[in-house]
């Protein structure tokens, strides 16, 4: 499609579209090729790598206090929802193997106006995400303080988050080390820790070991709660979206793609829910209520002494830091995506000379990420985080189902869902679901956020047509 | 013709010396400008931003080849892993070889290393059509003790001699690397093998570049099939 058709935004830039082949090793475009190096681990460790943080280390004391022992159900839901969704996605980023990830396929499946909402929304909800997971962060840092004996109160957590945000911040702008191995390191110990004591947790509660405990009742509080739970622990489910964002950057995509987002979340599923069964038989849901974000660092030194603790609190610091690293990194490309179509200005993708870094781009993730960090709202973060990222699953569903009524010639994805047209639209239903479970005030954020982003789009981007732009 | 890549960080101000321009005149050249990224920024972006500075200098340095002699074309990679992308366009372009630039004058005379598990008889082929008719010394570096350094290095001196080339020879002593080191001093390049990885290669990085990081001439290392295959297999280590 010629760039004149594409139309330009406010300021006369136009969608920056390239001719491209994409092969199983790289994107040849006319002049230049861009190297795909990601392979299978890498995307599993990024998918892993997001979510664990949250529905691991910071979730069990909140959502067991509010479902009881039935929050592992809340958890079974979020992931079945998670991989009705993840089977679409696979789906698109297979056809569209681009950076960009949902809010590529949505544009160009649905159009500039749902596109542009998508694109600007996953901006933010990155940021609530990073936020939340910062905030979480800061609860491990004190705890791990507690554990080396230096007992400070919670005021410190605030800070911490705050302080450590911005340090990611700046080290993503000035750092050229690649962190990736290292991100694959970190999720490679993570899941050591985490079988190594989930494994020991699940004798201790069918009673080989360790002290019987009491039996209580599984959904104390009804059957409501665990749909709730199921929206407020949907932030555990972000990332499988976030392997999606590199997508241009993936090694054979065809076949690392699919398994990598659907891997992912089928493996994180399985040790939330069991998480949430050991945490509950060792402590009862009331204690582990009143821990709270750190409730896991309790059930570990009740399973396994202060070792125990001191692992969890290991694993909760490297889990939220490689959260929040990976969200930062993601939100960075989200702006990228939409600013090279003409819907954010061009500057926001300018890259540093002297570091190689998108800046800008980083600025403006990092921004926003320290002011909704200082509020440490864990609970709204968390559900606006999961409702931006919501609207775009349900879209993308819904883009999907277009897509496949009328086929243009370019759309010959290597993986097919299985069970369409069921699959994307119970997908898309159970994400518009899961966002009316929500409290109140997460919606009224989220709404407010999505009309803010149209009315940019009307003021800014009108003009901008990227339906079937390729 | 035989096919050479050179690949250089033509954003960073790479260059190609004259020598090593005049030394590959009797080869086809492939030259592949690379920019390696960090993890944060996209390959596209920088693409966008950068494309154009590098696809200049890039048709700047293919001219100095192709007027030195042989065929010349280029690549512009936009990478988070250099070796991986040097090891796909060597393939896609059939390479017998891939340079690591070094700065160097004329060069009168070639360090050839048949020490370890690389295979003699590819590399002085790569020799022989290297240096042409051109009055150019070779020394053969060996490892003392090398089981098939015998037979290797009779045949390779047959075979440089049959061709015009005059060849003295050079028996490492002790460690082999430090004695290669050792050797490179007086000679303007270097041409060696590809090596399969291996622990030290995996701890000390690839013995091709720490033989260039040691020497300050350029080196060419002859890429085996067998490591070309086995790269394929292994090329999940994902950045």
């Amino acid at each position: 499609m010629a760039s004149e058709e594409l139309g330009q935004n406010i300021e006369g830039e136009r969608p920056d579209i390239e001719q491209t082949v994409e092969t199983d090793d790289a994107t040849v475009t006319k002049t230049a090729e861009l190297e795909r190096t990601i392979g299978l681990s890498g995307g599993l460790a990024i998918g892993i790598g997001t979510m664990i943080g949250a529905g691991i280390f910071v979730f069990p004391g909140l959502a067991a206090g509010e479902a009881g022992p039935a929050a592992a159900l809340s958890f079974a839901i979020g992931g079945v929802v998670a991989l009705l969704v993840a089977l679409p996605t696979s789906e698109l980023a297979t056809a569209m193997p681009k950076s960009g990830g949902g809010y590529y396929f949505i544009s160009r499946g649905l159009g500039t106006l749902p596109g542009a909402v998508v694109g600007l929304s996953l901006w933010f909800g990155l940021v609530f995400a990073t936020a939340f997971y910062l905030v979480g962060f800061g609860y491990y840092a004190v705890d791990a303080l507690g554990v080396a004996g230096i007992a400070i109160g919670e005021w410190l957590v605030i800070p911490v988050a705050v302080a450590v945000g911005a340090g990611f911040t700046l080290l993503n702008v000035t750092g050229t080390e690649n962190a990736a191995k290292l991100q694959n390191g970190v999720v490679a110990l993570l899941l050591s820790i985490l079988i190594f004591f989930l494994g020991f947790g699940l004798l201790d509660a069918i009673g080989i070991v360790g002290e019987p405990s009491a039996p209580e009742t599984f959904a104390p509080r009804g059957t409501l709660p665990i749909f709730t739970v199921a929206a407020l622990v949907f932030t555990s489910y972000l990332g499988f979206a976030q392997v999606a964002t590199v997508a241009g950057e993936m090694k054979d995509p065809g076949r690392t793609l699919p398994m990598a987002m659907v891997g992912s979340v089928v493996i994180v599923t399985v040790l939330y829910v069991v998480t949430i069964l050991v945490a509950t038989s060792a402590f009862g849901a009331e204690r582990l209520a009143e821990e709270g974000e750190t409730a896991m660092v309790a059930v570990g030194r009740d399973l396994l002494g202060p070792a125990g603790a001191f692992a969890i609190v290991f694993g909760g610091l490297l889990a939220t830091m490689s959260s929040a690293n990976a969200s930062i990194l993601s939100t960075s490309r989200a702006i990228y995506a939409v600013s090279k179509d003409a819907i954010l200005p061009g500057w926001a993708s300018r890259i540093n000379l002297k570091y190689g870094t998108p800046h800008v781009a980083l600025g403006m993730a990092g921004g926003p990420i320290l002011l909704l960090t200082a509020t440490g709202q864990v609970e709204i973060l968390a559900e606006v985080a999961s409702f931006l990222h919501l609207i775009m699953y349900a879209l993308m569903c819904v883009a999907l189902i277009a897509l496949r009524r009328d086929e243009p010639e370019w759309y010959d994805p290597e993986f097919r869902v299985p069970g369409y047209p069921a699959v994307p639209i119970l997908g898309a239903v159970a994400s518009f679901a899961l966002i009316l479970l929500m409290n109140r005030l997460s919606q009224i954020i989220g709404l407010a956020i999505m009309l803010g982003t149209a009315g940019w789009y009307f003021y800014y981007a009108r003009d901008v047509t990227l339906r079937g732009a390729l | 013709m035989t096919h050479v890549l050179v690949p250089v960080a033509i954003l960073e101000g790479g260059t190609v010396s004259s020598g090593l321009v005049n030394l590959l005149s009797t080869m086809d050249v492939t030259v592949l400008g690379y920019h390696v990224l960090p993890e944060q920024t996209p390959p596209d972006q920088a693409r966008a931003q950068f494309e154009d500075r590098a696809n200049e200098a890039l048709d700047d340095l293919t001219e100095e080849f192709r007027s030195a002699g042989g065929e010349a074309y280029h690549r512009l990679v936009f990478t988070q892993n250099r070796q991986q992308s040097i090891d796909r366009i060597a393939d896609e372009t059939s390479a017998r070889a891939y340079a690591i630039t070094g700065t160097t004058g004329p060069v009168d005379n070639v360090l050839v290393s048949l020490a370890g598990d690389t295979d003699a008889t590819q590399i002085v082929e790569f020799v022989v059509e290297l240096i042409g008719d051109r009055p150019i010394e070779v020394t053969l570096f060996i490892a003392d003790g090398d089981v098939a350094s015998d037979d290797s290095l009779a045949t390779a001196t047959e075979q440089l001699s049959a061709a015009g080339i005059e060849t003295t020879t050079r028996v490492a002593e002790g460690n082999t690397f430090d004695a290669l080191i050792d050797a490179v001093a007086g000679h303007d390049a270097v041409v060696m093998g590809e090596r399969a990885p291996s622990l030290s290669s995996l701890l000390f990085g690839e013995e091709a570049d720490r033989v260039a990081a040691a020497s300050v001439g350029p080196v060419l290392v002859v890429r085996s099939s067998a490591a070309a295959a086995d790269a394929d297999d292994s090329d999940d280590n994902d950045t």
